[in-house]
């Protein structure tokens, strides 16, 4: 009964001494090397100050906080983005029971927010990487039409969607049965079509069609006809690229290139025509007829051409941690470093709409602290925070590893 | 078992026969080709050249600063600081200050070549899924060496490769060890002197490609274990019948000449300690069991490769004498890969009498396995381990070589070794780093800053 209350009073003291920070804490980092991802560039010696989960002050003349940590030099960025992977979906890829990514039946609705899972593994792994925040994209169906992306944190709460039926997503190039030609004509098709319906409504008045209220197909591609909702085309021949950008014009479109092997070869088109592309930076392999210009050296030379580029880890959901190492290998063929840390961080946020991805008064404050260059196998992450919460970086894979490194008579069954 | 029984049964009977009849004349004596397609590989033109003033990771664990590397007709002539000027007369001397040298990087796990880029249908050539055993393909007669990977991997420092069969079957065919030389012909890269390997494989693949896929045995881990058991018990027998024929020939006898079985040849290969075993097995309790299993029929159980738990039974592979093979953060895209660690290589390492190497089984990890060395190193360092440089490049030098059996001919920087160099421009365990210059056997074969040393492939010519 003694050591009950005593332990009543120890909680209450620290939390008197370290309330949480929903009781407008603030924190400051100080001493920091701050790769903000804006205009301002990099900091040094700086500082940023964290309220509310947002960030109130960069570098401000003077730092007055309730919790201050110095990082000593050490290199504070922004949470890495991830676009376009199966975070939350998958569990394990082979086990179909764990895997939520592809159905028969998936159309344009096909909504990853129905499934994903913050319990997922997957995640803790993915901070490891210092990535705090993710673009979500279903695998989709049977036709071009894979679904619509959804953001989300990487905190592994239960409240991590932030926003769902974010862009619509559509798959096309080379296909193993049939050709490449119905996929692009069900898109071109399919844009007409409603644009045309829409026009119609526009100016018959009281129309019967018109009044029918539309269905969540037909409101995707209005949203997709009106330029709210980004559409993402995968998509790597340049054929296929040169198509999508005369349809972006015709249709006004917000296009997102992903993956595009061949971007590089019409990168001055994409560049004239403002749009991102999406790529993994260690594709350089001509792994099929529709890749045969994949290089190391693309991501350089795309951001080179004015392309705004994203890289990212596509597709998948165990690996995406890598990500800040294909920045460092898109850095060492010839992509400028602010450029790569933009491409993980600000690039992202502005192709997909997010509010994230800069270290800016009024951002979420979602940033890492790491020890050294973020890009760097030498470097690790010391601090990191997703809307000013901190975050662990632990896994399961630390409990294996711990496990198995401790010495024990008895079975490691017994040590946990 | 049924394929060579009749032979068994014929030989017995002459051997009966003959017993009463000594005098009888012999046939000519039958013997086995172990060499039927044999090494073609030409050294590419090459001088007398030292490398000089650079840090060397000699791969035997040394690391010696400002350092000079002299390559004479092939071989590593020394290793060290302020070389004799007697001893460099004459040399093409390349100057390497403020870079590192290795030796050339080894892949004991490739497909390149079986699985070639471009992924077309008809270049879809490494895996033999017809049968759970399938002892008789070798992956060397899959192999399309204009595969464009090749080149890349060179230029990733990679002088030495395993080429291996796919998992999907117990046992999936012979492995070849090729140099990383551009030739027109698999003969022309094949590694001479180099042992065959066997690619086996446990768990997931071979009961899915057959169980499920087929439904035909194997269908469960059981059934797997059964099928090695099986294929090993005919090996022996057909050793036997070769064994005897041989003895029998030797006593002046004329004995039948046992019926020939192209999966036995290689399974008998294993038995006599010719062909090394590489085994696709992810997890601890099976790569225990395969150990069991070569002791059983009197193999070693060779290498594992991906050994995904091989932390959890690092004592077991020393003790044993098993290499592993292992990535340093491929995880979740099976069962079998669930329980990753990325210290796992260090963890497999820090144990006496180990032998820990770093593999990629991917046409694009292959061109940095230096980078998938330097996580591993980093992550461990970050969790109590105290790694090197010069220890941790034996993963994918020296003890890859020993993996393949090869560590007598290549894999460190000693005299008398190939001289199998790469320059590269800074501490190769960052992400920055890049091979500036690579040499197999003395003979430059890629130079980052001169057109005349980068291979292209057929297939590239002429793309837009």
């Amino acid at each position: 009964m003694k050591k009950f209350k005593k332990s009543l009073v120890a909680i209450s003291m620290l939390a008197g001494l370290v309330p949480s920070l929903s009781q407008a804490e603030t924190i400051a980092v100080i001493n920091a090397k701050i790769y903000t991802s804006t205009d301002t560039g990099v900091l040094t010696n700086a500082s940023v100050i964290v309220e509310d989960g947002k960030i109130i002050a960069v570098n401000p003349e003077m730092v007055n906080a309730d919790i201050i940590i110095d990082a000593k030099g050490g290199v504070l960025t922004p949470g890495f983005i991830g676009a376009m992977n199966s975070l939350g979906l998958v569990e394990v890829g082979q086990e179909k029971m764990t895997r939520d990514t592809n159905d028969k039946a998936a159309d344009m609705t096909f909504d990853p927010s129905l499934a994903f899972n913050p319990k997922s593994t997957a995640i803790p792994f993915a901070r490891k990487g210092g990535l705090t925040r993710s673009i979500v994209a279903p695998g989709g169906g049977e036709t071009i039409f894979s679904g619509q992306t959804i953001e989300v944190e990487l905190t592994g709460d239960w409240d991590s969607i932030v926003a769902t039926e974010q862009a619509l997503f559509v798959a096309l190039g080379a296909k193993h049965d049939g050709s490449r030609i119905i996929g692009m004509q069900n898109l071109i098709n399919k844009l007409d079509e409603r644009q045309k319906a829409l026009t119609k409504a526009a100016t018959k008045k009281a129309d019967k069609e018109a009044d029918k209220a539309p269905t969540k197909e037909e409101l995707i591609l209005n949203a997709v006809l009106s330029g709210e909702k980004p559409l993402i085309a995968y998509a790597d021949r340049a054929s296929d690229i040169l198509q999508l950008i005369k349809l972006k014009q015709r249709f006004k479109l917000d296009l997102v290139l992903l993956e595009a092997a061949d971007a590089v070869v019409v990168a001055e088109q994409l560049a004239q025509a403002g749009i991102p592309v999406v790529m993994d930076a260690m594709r350089n392999l001509p792994e099929s007829f529709d890749s045969l210009n994949n290089s190391l050296d693309n991501a350089g030379k795309l951001s080179k051409a004015g392309v705004q580029v994203v890289l990212a880890v596509p597709g998948d959901a165990h690996g995406v941690y890598g990500l800040r190492y294909s920045a460092g290998n898109a850095v060492a063929n010839g992509m400028k470093y602010d450029d790569a840390m933009a491409s993980i961080t600000s690039n992202v946020a502005d192709t997909f709409h997010l509010d994230a991805g800069r270290i800016a008064v009024g951002k979420p404050a979602d940033m890492v602290l790491w020890s050294g260059d973020p890009f760097e196998y030498s470097s690790h992450i010391q601090k990191m925070w997703i809307n000013g919460e901190e975050q662990s970086t632990e896994s399961r894979h630390d409990e294996l590893r711990d496990r198995y490194m401790t010495q024990s008579s008895m079975p490691k069954a017994y040590t946990k | 078992m049924a394929k060579f029984a009749p032979s068994l049964v014929v030989i017995a009977v002459s051997t009966a026969l003959l017993g009463c009849n000594q005098t009888q004349q012999q046939d000519p004596q039958v013997t086995i080709n172990k060499n039927p397609y044999p090494s073609t590989y030409q050294v590419l033109p090459r001088t007398t050249t030292l490398l000089t003033n650079a840090t060397v990771l000699t791969g035997t664990g040394e690391k010696i600063e400002q350092a000079d590397v002299l390559m004479v007709d092939g071989k590593i002539k020394a290793v060290g600081a302020q070389l004799s000027a007697e001893l460099v007369k004459g040399a093409t001397v390349v100057d390497a200050t403020d870079k590192w040298i290795t030796p050339g990087i080894i892949d004991v796990h490739s497909h390149l070549g079986v699985y070639p880029s471009p992924s077309a249908d008809a270049h879809s050539d490494g895996n033999e899924v017809t049968n759970p055993n399938t002892a008789e393909v070798w992956a060397e007669h899959s192999v399309w060496p204009q595969d464009p990977a090749f080149n890349r991997a060179r230029e990733g420092g990679v002088t030495t490769l395993q080429i291996l069969p796919g998992s999907a079957n117990l046992i999936g065919g012979r492995g070849v060890t090729l140099k990383n030389a551009p030739s027109t012909t698999m003969q022309g890269m094949k590694f001479p002197d180099a042992p065959y390997g066997l690619k086996m494989a446990c768990g997931e693949n071979p009961k899915g490609a057959y169980g499920r896929g087929q439904k035909v045995a194997p269908m469960t881990r059981m059934g797997n274990m059964a099928g090695y058991r099986q294929a090993f018990i005919e090996a022996t027998e057909y050793k036997r019948a070769w064994d005897k024929y041989d003895a029998d020939y030797a006593a002046g006898l004329n004995p039948e000449v046992p019926q020939r079985d192209l999966t036995n040849d290689t399974l008998k290969g294993v038995l006599e300690g010719e062909i090394l075993i590489h085994n696709h097995c992810y997890k601890a309790e099976e790569m225990a069991m395969m150990v069991d299993l070569g002791k059983e029929f009197n193999y070693h159980a060779g290498t594992f490769h991906h050994a995904i738990e091989g932390y959890k039974i690092a004592e077991l592979l020393a003790e044993n004498g098993n290499c592993a093979a292992m990535w340093p953060d491929w995880w979740g895209f099976k069962m079998e890969a669930n329980d990753m660690v990325i210290e796992n290589v260090a963890m497999v390492d820090a144990v006496k009498n180990s032998c820990a190497v770093v593999h990629s089984d991917s046409s694009t990890t292959i061109q940095r396995l230096n980078q998938e060395t330097a996580k591993i190193m980093h992550s461990a360092n970050q969790h109590g381990f105290e790694l090197t440089e010069e220890h941790v490049i034996s993963w994918i030098t020296s003890n890859a070589a020993k993996s393949l059996g090869i560590a007598d001919k290549t894999g460190s920087l000693e005299a008398g070794k190939n001289a199998d160099v790469v320059i590269w421009n800074s501490n190769p365990f960052s992400v920055y780093a890049k091979a500036e210059q690579v040499f197999i056997d003395g003979a430059k074969v890629f130079d980052r800053q001169d057109d005349k040393y980068q291979a292209k492939s057929d297939f590239m010519l002429g793309q837009k």
